[in-house]
């Protein structure tokens, strides 16, 4: 054998628990990245056998055969058939399958098999099946497949290392006998009924199937209760994120304080200083403060989906869905969107249907993404009322929040309606989907996951706000003002004269000077939004040692009307206002096409959102 | 007898007798025979829809559940299991 590190594929059926399988063996050592070309996710990590060579392990998108349906679905097939471009083929094979669904998934085991390749069976879940009272026998599985079958309980880290051993094994065994010339594939039916019979071979005794499952779904999918349920978990979760985050931010904003306490104390005044204070740590630190309640979210959308409960969502929304033309496929994707649009739209690519999916694709950021939340959190901290509705253990604010998701939520239902009727016409959707049956959530999965996407907004924070508050911070601070002229520093910069032309189209809608500043960089991710404020607050501030001791929110109750506040949150409810959803629809639609077409309309309607909600609350004597 | 998967009642197993694959298009054909929905199979319709609609439809086969359209469940034929 040569010195070269093995690769290693794991396969398999959706909800086989391959993720979980692939996170035991590799531990926190993954590396997340794309493949060439395409948007579908590598992911890949090492892992070492017992006598501590090193192996690499590829992470394969869930298939269910070898003819893709998906894109997702291509790339397994690519990498197995060694087709993929930035993949070499895998020296060996896991096949991961689902020990209570051996009847389905040996269909695909059994395909993959035929390929030749040294190949190993995870009998996986087995404890699950157990308690669904399966009885397997895995030497009589292993017999009739022709490949070592080793059980496994990935939670517990059971069957991993006779798992890596039978690897080497097969490997080692493989290259001394020469491989069979595959038969032609059998017919899907054919493929069927021998993965049933097999099945039927390897399962000893069995228990009348998913009791559990079935009464908790009895609940949780009853047409009205369940219903019901569904939109008091996300209620409890808007919630959540208010409530449970105000400590760890107060912590956070301690922090960034006393970071710039340090820097006053030990730089001199000038350049440098300014720029670490005012645009680095006043500018990054104000988005940075939001990570508790990006988590948060993130939290919620991770354990819906490793309990199984997120296609019940699903199964849930398809009715409302299939009214707009969309279907349940789609709920998934719009509700990590949620937390960020780009997965959220790389997510529709397991919609089948293409108008279906560009129709998901162009209403995914009008979900509240987790970048608004700076943005609504900062105004509304600073112009609703911290009260309860009447007595109720309600509060206002969160109320407020909610009311923001919903709009969002019901604008992209009508423009959805709309679009599926003129620009994305087609025939009616179609729904398709397993329903995996509920699981506790693995902390340690829900923990990396968890770390990934904490990890991709500190980077964001890192680069694309670090730069854009550091070149907004420039273009605030020259040139500077003359001590003689009456006008603020802020408004006689370079950036102040730019938002000074902008002032002008969106003062109609309530719009000031202020705002007129923060869009622009605000281009470049919402949240920014926050940091310009902050920045060019500061600046404005200056030595200013009164205006310095007020805080952002402070300040703004002292410049903005209410109605303008709600003008500034309308417009948040709609505004394209981040250029990675615009990059990543580009590449998803491939072209200029569609993502221009969705920044117009977005615009169009944050102008006339904000708009009528100015004039409204002017009207009611709020300006 | 030639009761429809959509009109069957839940709960009660009944045996896939003929499935209409003409009616469907090559992909969704597909995706029903990955999912073992094919002629002589055993399904059981469990729940439909919610509050504003009475699609989906989810079926267990085997000990699989799956969800699949109204108006794909209207292209299978069921009859009674064998008792």
């Amino acid at each position: 054998m040569t010195a070269a590190i093995p690769t290693i594929a794991l396969v398999g059926n959706p909800n086989a628990g391959k993720s979980s399988l692939f996170n035991a063996l590799t531990g926190a050592r993954q590396k997340i990245a794309n493949y060439p070309g395409v948007t579908v996710e590598r992911k890949a990590g090492q892992a070492s056998f017992a006598d501590g060579r090193p192996l690499s392990l590829v992470d394969l998108p869930g298939s269910y055969s070898l003819t893709p349906a998906s894109p997702d679905e291509a790339v397994t097939r690519d990498v197995v058939l060694g087709q993929q471009a930035g993949e070499r083929r895998p020296h060996a094979l896991i096949v991961v399958v689902d020990a209570a669904n051996l009847d389905n998934h040996l269909c695909f085991a059994l395909e993959l098999i035929a390929l030749g390749l040294p190949t190993v069976v995870a009998l996986n879940m087995l404890d699950l099946a157990e308690r669904d009272g399966l009885t397997l026998d895995p030497a009589i599985l292993s017999r009739e497949l022709g490949v070592p079958v080793v059980p496994t309980v990935a939670v517990r880290k059971r069957g991993l290392a006779d798992l890596l051993a039978a690897v080497d094994g097969a490997i080692l065994s493989h290259q001394t006998q020469a491989s069979t010339p595959s038969a032609p594939p059998p017919s899907d039916v054919a493929l069927h009924q021998r993965a049933r019979a097999i099945a039927r071979a390897a399962t000893l005794s069995e228990t009348p199937v998913r009791r559990w499952t079935q009464r908790v779904d009895a609940v949780l999918l009853h047409p009205a209760h369940g219903f019901l349920i569904l939109l008091a978990l996300m209620f409890v979760m808007f919630q959540g994120v208010y409530a449970w985050s105000e400590a760890p931010i107060g912590w956070i904003e301690g922090g960034i304080a006393a970071l710039q306490e340090a820097v006053t104390a030990t730089l001199p005044d000038g350049f440098l200083r300014g720029l670490i204070i005012e645009g680095i740590l006043g500018g990054v630190g104000s988005v940075i403060v939001f990570l508790p309640q990006i988590l948060i979210l993130f939290l919620f959308i991770l354990l819906l989906e490793a309990t199984g409960y997120m296609t019940r969502a699903a199964f849930l929304m398809d009715g409302i869905m299939a009214k707009v033309g969309l279907s349940g496929r789609g709920f998934i994707p719009l509700l990590s969107s949620f937390a960020c649009a780009v997965p959220g739209i790389m997510a529709t690519r397991a919609i089948p249907d293409a108008k279906d999916r560009l129709t998901t694709i162009l209403i995914a950021p009008l979900m509240t993404c987790s970048a608004r939340l700076p943005v609504y959190t900062l105004i509304i901290g600073a112009f609703i009322p911290n009260t309860n509705v009447g007595g109720s253990p309600v509060g206002l604010q969160g109320l407020v929040l909610f009311g923001l998701y919903l709009s969002g939520i019901v604008g992209a239902l009508v423009v959805a309606l709309v679009l599926r009727r003129t620009v994305a016409k087609g025939t009616a959707a179609g729904f398709m989907m397993e329903m995996p049956r509920y699981q506790w959530p693995r902390l340690r999965d829900v923990g990396i996951a968890l770390w990934q996407r904490a990890w991709i907004f500190l980077r964001r924070a890192g680069t694309i706000i670090f730069v854009t508050t550091i070149a907004l911070w420039l273009l605030l601070s020259y040139p500077k003002v003359p001590i003689d002229s009456s006008e603020s520093q802020v408004d006689y910069s370079v950036a102040g004269r730019i938002a000074s032309g902008l002032e002008v189209v969106v003062a109609p809608i309530g719009f000031n000077h202020d705002i007129a500043l923060a869009l622009i960089p605000a281009m470049a991710a919402r949240e920014v939004a926050v940091s310009a404020l902050a920045t060019a607050n500061a600046i404005e501030a200056g030595d200013d040692e009164e205006a310095m001791a007020q805080s952002l929110s402070e300040r703004l109750q002292g410049r903005w009307s209410v109605a303008t506040a709600l003008a500034f949150l309308a417009w948040f409810v709609f505004a394209p206002q981040c250029i990675s959803t615009i990059a990543i629809t580009k590449r998803e639609t491939n072209g200029w096409k569609w993502p221009l077409f969705m920044v117009g309309y977005l615009f169009a309607l944050a102008y006339a959102a904000a708009g009528i909600t100015y004039w409204t609350a002017v009207a009611f004597g709020l300006g | 007898m030639n009761a429809k998967l959509d009109s069957a009642p839940l709960g009660v197993a009944v045996r896939i007798s003929r499935i209409d694959w003409d009616a469907m298009s090559h992909d969704e054909g597909r995706r029903l025979r990955e999912f073992g929905l094919m002629e002589g199979i055993d399904v059981t319709p469990l729940h439909r829809g919610s509050l504003f609609s009475r699609d989906p439809l989810a079926l267990s086969i085997g000990r699989m559940q799956v969800i699949i359209r109204a108006r794909q469940a209207a292209m299978i034929e069921v009859a009674p299991t064998a008792p």
